[in-house]
């Protein structure tokens, strides 16, 4: 088994793009930091909110990629009942997980600054929303497109996710700001 | 034909076994009909029976709970340095790229060692083999060459926002994001092993577990690795 497969290309092209969409998300960041992290509680959320797109649509990914490979999900055919099954617990879990971490930011800002800020479960929440309706779609769409383009989506989703992940929570994040 | 209607009245039977029992019955399908456990496993979870979307969120709902907890307590942390973590640019520019790294490497090498799994490419005494020692030696390399160029990436976009970076700087730059990069591998192997070993063993679906689990163990200890750094070398 060579070290250098088809396998280390795609980890390596598709770390490589990671990062470099990291560092983008990074750079909005640093340039609204006033925004977004001077927020009470904001680095509390932060971590959980952008690991929730690799924790939910990371899962999706999985899933199919499993169904795909088995045959049991056509790659021709996104209307089926497995497909919307997966949609639909995708965008409960959201819901739920973006209201506890909401809830947990707010519990850990009353512990360290002694003040309640009801504002950052919203902001959450909102957030949340944004960024998985362009995500889980996104997530749907490019596993079929890499099935069917003769790639495992297993080596290049989970690096893919994140990244896009990345961006889209800051820049939900920076929207919900403004709505809020 | 018979061997079909049986076939079929065995995968019915399947379906209907609930999910705490064990069913040995997979085995039997498995080793009678050549029908992989993986496809007998996604029968028996997604089947036309089955409420795909309640599985999915029984099956995900406390691990995600487990890890918004964890990746919150790592956000306490750094909150904690909130001020000193405010003055470092390239690290606030590094904080996306690094979790981004983590969840990555960690749905990569998750699905890849539950694929593993599910093939019976794992052997019930030991859960590693060479495909995975190859497969963990490929992301260190792959991750450890991805750090040093996100973190040039974050130098430049520090000093293009008006940064002024010293040679000291860069160093303990260097070192941290060594060091972080170094642990998250090793945290994600030993997790992912363990944790697919133990859910494999109890006849869950690694997919729904190992993603979650990994990602925000990892975030986690990332985020304490990090604020440790920030007070030993900042």
């Amino acid at each position: 088994m060579p070290f250098f497969d088809r396998n280390f290309q795609d980890i390596f092209f598709s770390g490589i793009i990671s990062v470099i969409g990291g560092i983008f998300a990074g750079a909005a960041l640093a340039i609204y930091k006033d925004k977004i992290i001077l927020i009470p509680g904001m680095l509390v959320l932060l971590p959980g909110f952008l690991e929730l797109r690799g924790n939910i649509s990371g899962t999706f990914a999985s899933r199919l990629s499993s169904g795909l490979f088995l045959g049991i999900i056509n790659p021709k055919k996104f209307n089926t009942r497995v497909i919307f099954g997966n949609l639909m617990a995708s965008f409960f879990l959201v819901m739920i997980i973006s209201v506890v971490l909401g809830v947990l930011a707010t519990l850990f800002t009353y512990i360290i600054l002694g003040e309640f800020t009801f504002k950052i479960i919203f902001l959450s929440i909102i957030a949340g929303i944004l960024a998985n309706a362009i995500e889980i779609p996104l997530t749907l769409i490019t596993t079929f497109y890499l099935f069917r383009t003769g790639h495992d989506p297993n080596n290049i989703m989970g690096p893919f996710i994140t990244t896009t992940g990345d961006i889209t929570s800051i820049l939900a994040l920076l929207i919900a700001i403004l709505i809020i | 034909m018979n061997k079909i209607k049986a076939l079929e009245r065995q995968l019915e039977k399947l379906i209907k076994i609930k999910r705490h029992k064990y069913h040995p019955l997979i085995h039997k399908i498995h080793k009678e009909h050549k029908i992989s456990r993986k496809t007998l496993l996604y029968i028996k979870e997604y089947g036309p029976h089955s409420n795909i979307s309640k599985t999915i969120v029984r099956e995900s709902i406390k691990i995600l709970l487990f890890a918004s907890i964890l990746s919150s307590l790592g956000g306490f942390a750094l909150e904690g340095l909130k001020s000193s973590f405010l003055t470092l640019l390239p690290l606030i520019i590094l904080l996306p790229a690094l979790n981004s790294m983590i969840g990555g490497y960690g749905i990569v090498l998750a699905s890849k060692f539950s694929a593993m799994l599910h093939e019976g490419k794992i052997k019930q005494k030991w859960p590693i083999n060479k495909e995975l020692k190859i497969l963990i030696c490929q992301i260190f390399v792959v991750a450890c060459f991805a750090a040093i160029t996100g973190l040039a990436g974050a130098l430049l976009f520090s000093y293009y926002l008006g940064y002024i970076l010293t040679s000291a700087h860069i160093l303990k730059l260097l070192v941290t994001v060594i060091i972080s990069v170094i642990s998250i591998v090793i945290i994600l192997a030993l997790i992912v092993v363990i944790v697919g070993w133990y859910t494999y063993k109890r006849n869950l679906d690694p997919n729904n577990f190992l993603i979650p689990i990994t990602t925000s163990l990892a975030d986690f200890i990332n985020m304490i690795v990090l604020a440790l750094l920030l007070l030993l070398l900042f």
